[in-house]
């Protein structure tokens, strides 16, 4: 394992994250944290420790408002935890400047805002700002075309990002993650508005890019089916901490489910992962006149 | 599939294409400073108010009176109007970035309210901020001071809590309001004869730049906007929003502070010398973004060359109507409002949400 060196604090010199290192482990110890104003008593995450290794694709899942969003900015320093650090090969996260950070660490947010119209090409290359020198462009403009290609959306290349739909939103916001070649890549609900297919091919391709570019990958899914079908590990929260970790079939039961989600399942086994049928406790039956609500296609002329 | 070649090709093309208004605005500015020349109240064909820039520049003045409307006069209001509206222009596509908000202008901060109320306080009650000064030097110098403290306020309140785009926006409003209240009790209780000064005072008018104010403008106005054009890339991030600026590595509150300064600074300047010029620092900016696009690398001079080359045009319309001339605010609004309007229903390209 080659060294990382790590400069005092008072040099005003931050810590250099990760540098050559191929391994990378990111240590979560008893992170917590509130929101200012808030109760606080009540910490949003509470006293969370773990131990993350190794270029793989995790996926963490949790019901409404338990702080997965807020745990990936904790993670990532948009937002300063509470309590306890993170540390990434030893580096504490806080040590290192955002600058710094933006060169190892990329985020796809859930929503984008598009008050202005930026071309899509435009858009991805922001994603190179952190490394970006003087003179750069041509080389810069190399890895914007090959993550348009590799997600697919070269033709939407011209096209102003305000006159997208929120699917392809989400692919060039992907592609702009990517394109700053991080080694931990976060992304909140990278699927959310993609169609079955894509839902498939982005999440499969970024379970292969974790094992061709080394790159840690951590992503917030409300799709269960789809995070068992591809996730190395599963890390599920509730109640303000870590309720359930590991592989997909330990994680992905029936009472698992019921306790954080607080909906009936079954879990059945496909292809050595688990997969999840939600069942419906209400019995009531609306299926009581089929002949009255129609919707059928009118023959033209 | 695309080759690599291709797709550089033609985004250089995009970026070619785009700078070409940008050098029209530009042009057309430059030639408007000259051709202004012969329009006022002073009768002068554009010939003759030529020959006398000539003549000035060559050392043999001929007539002295047109020497002195064109070379004295003219010219330097003709500069000022330039850099004034290529300054105010860049201010509105900063803060319009910055406040990820199309609604956001130069004066969104309270700078004008300010700069009024240090003027009125001057005009009215003798006030002076520096004491040793007093008439024209006083009001400038009232102006810049007080236009500047709604930005120190909004400085002092950010170190003690984050403020959201929005929140410095509203805060902004409310240092507006405050102010208005001051002057507008001021006003009424005023000598008519120096409040019609003080209402004079706030139309924006260019014909208060003399070669004696201009330096320190053009000066003011240079630098401020050299050091926004300079963070052309760092706009283009703000616009994505605060967090994911953050993650490609701006530490966004200071960034926007930062701006929010040097912005007020030009802003102060500007407002200080020639009242309140509304228009081009709102709208500016978006008539720019249909010609060259949103991409501040392009935006922001083409902005600039756009509110330069409008101002100059404005200011000349100004000048020749009415029997003494008009105040620029007045044309600027009346001609940028329905030009604006044309544009906006001709273009049906989506520029902004």
């Amino acid at each position: 394992m080659r060294s990382i060196s790590i400069r005092s604090k008072e040099s005003e010199q931050s810590a250099i994250l990760l540098g050559d290192d191929p391994e990378i482990n990111v240590d979560i110890d008893g992170l917590s944290f509130s929101y200012k104003g808030a109760d606080s008593d009540k910490n949003v995450l509470s006293d969370i420790s773990l131990n993350i290794h190794g270029a793989q694709l995790v996926s963490i899942l949790g019901p409404n408002g338990v702080g997965k969003s807020t745990f990936i900015h904790c993670l990532n320093k948009i937002l300063d935890p509470t309590g306890g650090c993170v540390r990434i090969n030893g580096t504490n996260v806080q040590d290192v400047s955002i600058k710094d950070l933006a060169k190892v660490m990329g985020y796809v947010p859930y929503t984008s805002t598009d008050n202005f119209p930026l071309s899509v090409t435009d858009t991805v290359l922001m994603g190179r700002h952190p490394h970006s020198k003087w003179g750069s462009l041509d080389d810069d403009l190399r890895i914007v075309h090959e993550m348009l290609q590799l997600i697919g959306i070269e033709d939407l290349a011209e096209r102003n990002f305000n006159e997208l739909s929120a699917g392809q939103h989400q692919k060039v916001m992907l592609a702009r993650g990517l394109a700053q070649e991080p080694r931990i890549l976060f992304l909140d609900e990278p699927t959310s508005n993609l169609d079955v297919r894509f839902q498939l091919e982005i999440t499969r391709m970024l379970k292969r890019l974790s094992r061709q570019k080394n790159m840690l990958v951590i992503m917030i899914s409300h799709d269960i089916n789809i995070a068992a079908k591809y996730s190395d590990n599963i890390i599920m929260l509730h109640g303000g901490g870590i309720y359930a970790l590991g592989k997909p079939q330990d994680v992905i039961t029936p009472d698992n489910i019921r306790h954080v989600y607080e909906v009936g399942a079954d879990v059945i086994m496909d292809r050595g992962r688990p997969h999840l049928i939600l069942i419906d406790d209400d019995d009531t039956d609306y299926d009581d006149d089929h002949e009255y609500y129609v919707v059928e296609k009118v023959a033209v002329g | 599939m695309a080759l690599l070649v291709d797709f550089i090709e033609r985004y250089h093309s995009i970026a070619k294409r785009r700078s070409f208004f940008a050098i029209v605005f530009f042009i057309v500015a430059i030639s408007f400073v000259v051709i202004s020349l012969g329009f006022g109240t002073y009768k002068i064909s554009m010939g003759e108010a030529f020959d006398a820039l000539i003549n000035h520049l060559t050392g043999n003045v001929v007539n002295a009176k047109d020497d002195l409307y064109v070379w004295d006069v003219r010219l330097p209001r003709a500069i000022g109007a330039a850099f004034v509206g290529a300054g105010l222009a860049i201010g509105g596509v900063v803060m319009q970035n910055l406040m990820q908000n199309p609604l956001a202008e130069p004066y969104t901060m309270g700078v004008s309210s300010g700069a009024f109320l240090g003027a009125v306080l001057s005009m009215i009650s003798g006030f002076s901020i520096i004491p040793a000064l007093s008439g024209d030097y006083a009001v400038v110098c009232n102006a810049f001071v007080f236009s500047l403290i709604p930005v120190a306020l909004i400085t002092v309140v950010s170190r003690f809590k984050k403020l959201s785009p929005t929140a410095i926006i509203l805060l902004g409003i409310a240092v507006m309001y405050v102010f208005s209240s001051i002057t507008q009790y001021m006003m009424v209780t005023a000598e008519s004869e120096s409040m019609a000064s003080a209402y004079h005072w706030r139309v924006g008018s260019l014909s208060k730049v003399t070669w004696d104010n201009l330096p320190f403008l053009v000066v003011f106005v240079t630098a401020t906007s050299a050091v926004l054009c300079a963070c052309y890339k760092k706009l283009d991030i703000m616009y994505s929003g605060d967090r994911c600026a953050q993650t490609l590595g701006i530490n966004t509150t200071f960034f926007r502070m930062f701006c929010l300064i040097i912005v007020s600074l030009m802003t102060a300047a500007v407002v200080s010398f020639t009242g309140t010029i509304g228009f081009i620092g709102l709208v500016g900016p978006h008539i720019a973004r249909m010609f060259v696009g949103s991409k501040n690398k392009l935006l922001l001079p083409g902005a600039a060359a756009f509110g330069a080359a409008f101002l100059i045009i404005a200011d000349t319309v100004a000048k020749v109507s009415g029997i003494n001339g008009l105040p620029v605010g007045v044309i600027s609004s009346m001609v940028g409002g329905p030009l604006f309007l044309y544009i906006l229903i001709k273009k049906n390209k989506k520029v902004w949400n």
